[in-house]
């Protein structure tokens, strides 16, 4: 099967005042459709610096990148920028909704951006709110949301244009456990529902649901 | 949603921030639209004046302040020549002088008395109330005089009113006998200084007071009016006249308006050029420093919007939209602000002593609108640059790392 992303050799270092850091160091990775694969590690392990790479919002200091097919270096910004609207769907440890939108226009901002018809896109938010367990939260602001309201908002807009791929870094970093647990189940649902999942995390129980867990260790895969 | 729609809210979001930023905005542009209102406004009005009045060219013996020029003699055959001009169609013959006008058990008061030549009266004051100066029999002996509102309060005159004229005589005290006049109608004069007192009466009226000072009808004018005939146009009347009688100085309205604006307006040019670039770089100031500190605290946001596949463009166009809303609601905002506050300061300026009552320095003109929006919308892109440079230039996992880190 043709992987969504493939990384071949990535290597990302760096630029310091005192030298160049490398982060991660001759990483490959597949990506599968349908997959579902958790990265652990210690901290600064690059762990995000993988992920970053595996999302197109990074470039790799060598090595070469393959997304559905097309080398993401001979990509411009543009395509790059289509490519995360459409195709992958992004979930940090701290939300990033917009604090001035409702968790309703939160989730319908990724739709509207690809220029989605406004029915459709309040059936597929209305769906979506539905399928985190918020479709009566739809008209609350996320200062009105819990942490872990937050997070399945989040979820729901990362879903929104139903991407091949999800990539969350740390999603149940700021959340109690009872509460990581739920985000851990909507993660369940999401795989089963035929999304690829990566997820950087230190949790283990949530690293424990995935297919295939890969251990990082100062930059490079140390166990899968 | 729409970039607009989205700047919209966040700026919707913190009413305060907003509120204040459309208030410094909104001052900071009445400011401006004032400077650019007085940039031209003294020029226009001074203009709008000299126009009013009907005629285009004027012909005086000399340069120089009015009261200090000299006189121009033979007026009446002067004007008879002038009349017969092709290029001319109305001459009027204008005369003042100073007088001291008494009304028993009133000081007697300063008063600038002029004498228009029939027909042009009407150009001259707008009667309110009472009759027109009387001519032909009995004009004589009556000596008719009209007298503006302030002289009317002044002396305490109305229609039917006797007053004492005497003419003055700088630097000396007169004993020159008083004549009366009869006050025949109270009227407002479009060239009446604010502060001056002022009357009109007849030619033969005017020169009776004048032979009290200098014996003898010496037939003088200050100065002559001339409107030329509209096909031919005021610089055709004025070559016609420098021909014809090269030893006057005959200047159209243009030709004032020139001068005027090369000498006694350049200073109020100068004083708006320099407090317009003020104010504009105030604008620029407080929009760029808003937007970037805006842009600043919002730099993880805009990095997670960019990961989610926002392009850069979408985030340039929120901010230069996050702008355009502050520039352009507190522009629109300072219209009437500036409005009301030139009013006031027109108010204050046109009490200096020695300007015609009808001139104002501020003056609504919608050149003068349009070059403001011109202005503020530049002022309010250049502003948004910067912050929409950082916001373009973002590098979206670094900035995603370093929110984690923090």
């Amino acid at each position: 099967m043709t992987p969504i992303v493939e990384g071949r050799d990535l290597t990302r270092a760096f630029p310091m005042p005192a030298g160049p850091v490398t982060a991660l160091r001759d990483v490959s990775i597949a990506i599968s459709p349908g997959e579902y694969v958790a990265i652990a590690g210690p901290s600064g392990c690059g762990k995000s610096t993988l992920l970053h790479l595996l999302g197109c919002v990074d470039a790799p200091t060598t090595g070469s990148l393959v997304f559905e097919g097309r080398d993401v270096a001979r990509l411009t910004e543009r395509e790059r920028s289509r490519i995360r609207l459409t195709r992958i769907g992004f979930v940090f440890q701290r939300f990033f909704l917009l604090p001035m939108l409702s968790a309703w226009e939160n989730v319908e901002l990724p739709q509207a951006e690809i220029g989605i018809h406004p029915a459709d896109r309040r059936a597929r938010t209305r769906e979506l709110l539905d399928y985190v367990g918020l479709i009566d939260r739809g008209h609350h602001r996320p200062s009105q949301l819990s942490g872990g309201e937050m997070q399945r908002v989040a979820i729901a807009r990362a879903l929104a244009n139903r991407p091949a791929l999800l990539l969350a870094d740390e999603p149940t970093g700021e959340l109690d456990e009872d509460t990581g647990e739920h985000v851990a189940d909507l993660f369940d649902r999401v795989h089963a529902d035929g999304t690829a999942i990566v997820v950087v995390t230190h949790n283990p129980v949530l690293a424990a649901r995935a297919e295939r867990r890969l251990a990082m260790k100062r930059g490079t895969v140390v166990s899968s | 949603m729409t970039s607009q729609a989205l700047a919209w809210r966040t700026l919707t979001a913190n009413p305060a921030r907003g509120l204040l930023a459309v208030a410094g905005v909104a001052v900071i542009g009445a400011l401006l639209f004032d400077m650019l209102m007085l940039s031209s406004g003294l020029l226009v009005s001074f203009r709008d004046l000299l126009d009013t009045a009907g005629y285009d060219v004027r012909v005086v013996a000399t340069d120089g302040l009015p009261v200090l020029r000299v006189p121009i003699p033979h007026a009446t055959a002067l004007a008879a020549d002038l009349s017969r001009q092709p290029e001319v169609q109305e001459v009027a013959v204008f005369r003042l002088d100073r007088v001291l006008m008494t009304m028993s058990g009133r000081w007697p008061e300063g008063v600038t008395l002029i004498s228009v030549s029939e027909g042009a009266e009407r150009h001259t004051w707008r009667i309110t109330r009472g009759e027109n100066l009387i001519t032909g029999e009995g004009a004589l002996e009556r000596r008719p005089l009209v007298v503006s509102d302030r002289l009317a309060t002044a002396l305490s005159l109305t229609p039917g009113s006797i007053v004492r004229v005497r003419p003055t005589m700088s630097g000396v005290a007169s004993a020159i006998p008083e004549m009366e006049f009869h006050v025949v109608g109270v009227a407002e004069f479009e060239f009446s200084m604010a502060d001056d007192l002022t009357a009109a009466t007849t030619r033969d009226g005017f020169e009776q007071v004048r032979a009290g000072r200098a014996p003898g009808n010496k037939d003088e004018a200050d100065a002559v009016l001339v409107a030329s005939r509209p096909a031919l146009g005021s610089e055709a009347a004025v070559t016609a006249i420098n021909r014809l009688r090269p030893d006057l100085r005959a200047y159209s309205n243009e030709q004032l308006v020139a001068q005027f604006n090369q000498n006694g307006f350049s200073y109020f040019r100068q004083i708006s050029f320099v407090l317009s670039s003020i104010t504009l770089g105030f604008a620029f100031l407080l929009v760029a420093t808003l937007l970037t500190v805006s842009v600043n605290q919002r730099l993880s946001e805009m990095a997670a919007l960019r990961a989610l596949g926002f392009s850069r463009r979408r985030i340039a166009a929120t901010l230069l939209w996050e702008s355009a809303w502050l520039v352009g609601v507190g522009g629109l905002l300072a219209l009437p602000l500036g409005g009301l506050l030139a009013l006031e300061l027109d108010r204050i300026l046109r009490a200096m002593p020695g300007l015609p009552e009808r001139l104002h320095f501020f003056v609504f003109e919608p050149r003068a609108v349009v070059r403001y929006l011109a202005l503020l919308t530049v002022t309010g892109l250049g502003a948004a640059a910067y912050p929409v440079w950082v916001a373009a230039r973002l590098p979206i996992a670094a900035t995603l790392r370093r929110e984690i880190v923090s």
